[in-house]
């Protein structure tokens, strides 16, 4: 039995050892928002934060994180508000097909958390691990900018008081 | 595939009533079923047609008939929807609609999404469904409040009468009752209120959330998982593997054959998934299992330079047109097989029981899933429910649906609910690629830098005989697999005999003025799976055609982009976007080191140019920055367009810089991201989208932003070090 905690709560599961992190997550405690992309650590889509450090989590066997604390993305803003960024995703309308987001968001908001005011090139380093095959690279760098602390959230965001 | 346009009349007709509320359906071929709308009907919730449910608290349900792969299509068909019924398509509840003929695309006939063709085959369509509601609304509202219809005025989802707004919910009661307007006259552009505003996306907050449902995601009760193994040669059949062992692993319920391979079912996916990696599997030895990447290449080449092939386009008089010629160019061009990897691997759910199936996948054709369920499970087609989710990616991808088959196959034989997930290995060495091509243009340019002329063929498989393969179980459920088999047998051959298969050669030679143009096309097919892929034959055609139209300009001493528009009178609109990426280039300032390459190309009704500023350094290729200009008619959701342009744009630069599959031993080598990279943050350029000012009935978006960069680039690259790459990926000599 390995016990850690989710998203503020304390969980345990008799999954086998060897068990990514994301399958359990996923399969065992119904949190779909992180996503299988390439199961070897290459694409990003699985990112969760282990300890506030953002964690490639579909090769990461579940026996890692014991006694440990996990963040996904439904965990993401603890006050149920929306976290700066998703704010930012939705003012620069970042999503195409969505499905690395959840890691993209996951990534950029570890960066955020251990440097308030990243540069263009430390958000390129902080997110080179995350693939988006629709393209959305440069609205993801403008959303995680705006989204910093000398970012000013809604410059530049279009229409976004009609959206957000 | 194509059917003639439809009057309005046909398109809006009443067939049935559902839940006491009067069902307005869209009718293609007059021949429409009485099968009941796949729409969960609220309390007192009014349906006046198959895109909408109209709740008496006004809460608005919008039901897209188009699937959504991040193409903006939710956005889009809501946006043209609001538009006429006078409602913020961002107040409506937005739903992915099942599967009904009234919800099959007006510019396929069938229930499926691709070719870029949404929005310009729903334009009207769905303005009108939305303005005879808006219209119904008022007659009830009329009645309700007992005044005359003239004096009645709508604004966002309400009835204005005297100052008083009314909430369209209040009257769906009394609009129930009444006969559904037709062909209520549309708004013109100038009114357009919604209809190109600046806005966001509909589904941008679900996907910033995790709270976006894929088909990945979907759950069910004592749902099992399954992993299938698949012969890494295509077409290569099941001779034997270790079963027992494969069964006595731990969470292991079913090891189950299926027609691509062996399926394993367990308890959980990471069950599953060990069990089918430690598998012993013999495979049959097929003639593909001796072919090398350098083996199909030596074929092209053959097919190439010998009088294979046949001609499709011959017009003019080719002699004359190079006797008159100053210059002759004449060049190679080679594009290489590419996967379209799309973040969300293959998957599907898939619950077979009491004479139904259900089944959960997003997908580009849910008409043809449910007829290939249909067809695997036994069933009739009305006894299977498509839930459509939100595609993770697809371009292409997901238009042929094995994964589908598959997961009926072993639901069938598991006998309990089933998700199938395939890996990313199996995305990348199991799927259907982009076709490989050779192409060899020469041109041939006159003293006034007029093409005189222009001589190309394509060597490569063809996409379409597999796409009909692939489909013909999903339209024809009840014919039997001797049949399905001979039918699919022909498509092959009436594909290697004539240049029939638009896929193989659009887009090599028609956007530029050349009165003598030949086009001849040699089919030579190994057996790779091949289909469609985002762009199709834009995406290498066009990188032949802007690669030999720069470098005749070049050789004629000709500014490319007056070469462009000297050669572009018969083609306006590509000659005005053309004309204004030129301005823009002038206007650029380049600094030290790099360069400036251009592209136009038309597809998909659309027309782009592109200029491309790059640098070259210890023989990297760098992307800078990228300058579209786009002309797609009526940008309905000007965002939308310009995210379109950014994402073709890096789709095609990945495909530029990186995208190479190699063959060996019939088998795609690569298997994850490692070998097979996708562009990343960066590397991605600054990109800058000038949409083009116009009234024009809405073309493509999804596609056309992608033909013209890999051409701009090698054009700038040919700038900035004089070297002239012929071969996609760009790779610059040692």
């Amino acid at each position: 039995m390995i016990e850690f905690e989710l998203n503020g709560q304390k969980v345990k599961t008799d999954e086998a050892p060897d068990t990514p992190v994301l399958w359990v997550v996923r399969d065992t405690f119904k949190l779909m928002g992180s996503k299988f992309g390439c199961g070897a650590g290459l694409c990003g889509a699985c990112t969760m934060h282990l300890d506030g450090v953002a964690i490639k989590t579909c090769v990461l066997p579940i026996s890692a994180v014991a006694g440990q604390s996990l963040t996904t993305i439904e965990g993401l803003s603890a006050d149920g508000n929306l976290h700066p960024l998703q704010v930012a995703w939705q003012a620069y309308a970042v999503p195409q097909c969505g499905y690395c987001q959840s890691g993209q968001i996951m990534s950029a908001a570890a960066l955020l958390e251990s440097n308030p005011n990243p540069s263009e090139a430390d958000v390129e380093a902080a997110l080179a691990g995350n693939i988006c095959r629709c393209g959305c690279y440069p609205r993801i760098k403008k959303a995680v900018l705006a989204a910093s602390e000398s970012g000013g959230l809604f410059k530049n965001a279009l229409a976004s008081e009609e959206r957000v | 595939m194509k059917i003639e346009n439809m009057s309005r009349r046909r398109f809006l007709k009443t067939t049935a009533v559902v839940g006491g509320g009067v069902v307005v359906g869209f009718s293609l071929g007059g021949c429409s079923t009485s099968a009941p709308l796949p729409i969960d009907v609220a309390e007192g919730g009014f349906i006046p047609n198959a895109f909408l449910q109209i709740l008496p608290d006004n809460t608005v349900k919008f039901y897209t008939a188009r699937d959504e792969m991040g193409q903006g299509v939710t956005t889009g068909l809501s946006t043209l929807l609001g538009e006429e019924l006078d409602f913020d398509p961002f107040k409506m509840e937005i739903l992915l609609a099942g599967v009904h003929e009234d919800y099959n695309n007006p510019g396929m006939g069938v229930q499926g999404t691709g070719g870029s063709n949404s929005i310009h085959a729903h334009f009207e369509p769905m303005r009108q469904a939305g303005a005879n509601t808006r219209a119904l609304i008022l007659l009830a509202a009329a009645q309700d409040l007992g005044v005359n219809r003239d004096y009645l005025k709508t604004k966002d989802g309400h009835v204005i009468f005297d100052g008083q707004l009314f909430p369209y919910g209040r009257f769906v009661q009394t609009a129930a009752g009444l006969k559904v307007p037709e062909n209520t006259p549309l708004k013109a552009s100038s009114e357009f209120h919604y209809i190109g505003r600046e806005s966001g996306r509909v589904d941008a907050l679900a996907k910033s959330t995790g709270a976006a449902v894929f088909g990945i995601d979907v759950d069910l009760p004592g749902m099992h998982y399954a992993v299938v193994r698949r012969s890494p040669v295509p077409g290569a059949k099941l001779v034997g593997y270790n079963r027992t062992a494969t069964e006595s692993m731990k969470g292991v319920t079913q090891v189950v054959e299926v027609a691509s391979g062996v399926a394993v079912v367990a308890e959980s996916y990471w069950q599953a998934k060990k069990a089918a990696d430690q598998m012993d599997i013999a495979w049959e030895d097929v003639p593909l299992g001796r072919v090398d990447s350098a083996d199909i290449r030596a074929d092209y080449e053959l097919a190439l330079n010998s009088d294979d092939g046949l001609t499709g386009t011959d017009e003019g008089d080719l002699t004359s047109g190079f006797a008159v010629s100053d210059q002759v160019l004449e060049h190679e061009y080679w594009t290489p097989f590419l996967s379209h990897a799309p973040m969300e691997p293959m998957n599907a759910v898939v619950d077979i029981k009491e004479g139904w199936a259900d089944v959960w996948s997003g997908t580009q054709g849910p008409g043809a899933a449910q007829g290939l369920v249909a067809r695997f499970a036994g069933l009739d087609p009305s006894k299977v429910r498509v839930h459509q989710t939100y595609l993770g990616g697809s371009f292409g991808r997901r238009g042929t649906l094995t994964h589908i088959v598959e997961a009926t196959q072993i639901a069938l034989a598991a006998g309990k609910p089933i998700k199938l997930i395939w890996s990313r290995e199996d995305d990348l060495r199991n799927g259907l690629y982009r076709p490989a091509s050779l192409m060899r243009v020469k041109a041939g340019v006159d003293r006034d830098g007029k093409i005189a002329a222009w001589d190309a063929k394509r060597v490569g498989g063809n996409i379409s005989p597999d796409t009909i393969k692939n489909l013909l179980p999903a339209l024809f459920p009840g014919l039997g697999d001797t049949v399905i088999d001979w039918i699919g047998g022909m498509a092959d051959g009436a594909f290697s005999d004539w240049v029939a298969d638009p896929s193989s050669t659009e887009g090599l030679f028609e956007d530029y003025d050349h009165l003598n143009t030949r086009v001849t096309h040699a089919t030579v097919n190994h057996g790779i799976p091949l289909t469609f892929w985002r762009s199709v034959g834009h995406s290498y055609t066009a990188f032949a055609k802007e690669s030999m139209i720069d470098e005749l300009a070049v050789a004629g001493g000709h500014d490319p982009v007056g070469f462009r528009i000297n050669n572009t009178e018969n083609n306006p609109r590509l000659q005005n976007v053309v004309r204004i990426a030129g301005e823009r280039m002038k206007q650029m300032t380049t600094a030290q080191g790099r360069h400036l390459g251009l592209a136009a190309h038309h597809s998909f009704l659309t027309d782009v140019a592109e200029i491309a500023e790059v640098s070259v350094e210890n023989g990297q290729i760098k992307v800078h920055k990228v300058v579209c200009v786009v002309d797609c008619g009526t940008a309905v959701n000007p965002d939308v367009v310009r995210a379109q342009m950014e994402g073709g744009i890096l789709f095609g630069l990945t495909a530029a810089l990186h995208g190479e599959h190699l063959i060996e031993g019939g088998a795609v080598k690569e298997s994850n991201f490692h070998d097979y990279p996708i562009l990343r943050m960066n590397e991605a350029p600054d990109i800058e989208v000038v949409i083009v000012e116009s009234q024009g009935k809405p073309t493509g978006v999804g596609e056309p932003g992608l033909p013209p960069i890999a051409p701009a680039v090698a054009n700038a690259v040919f700038r900035a070090t004089g070297e002239r790459l012929r071969s996609l990926p760009l790779r610059l000599k040692a």
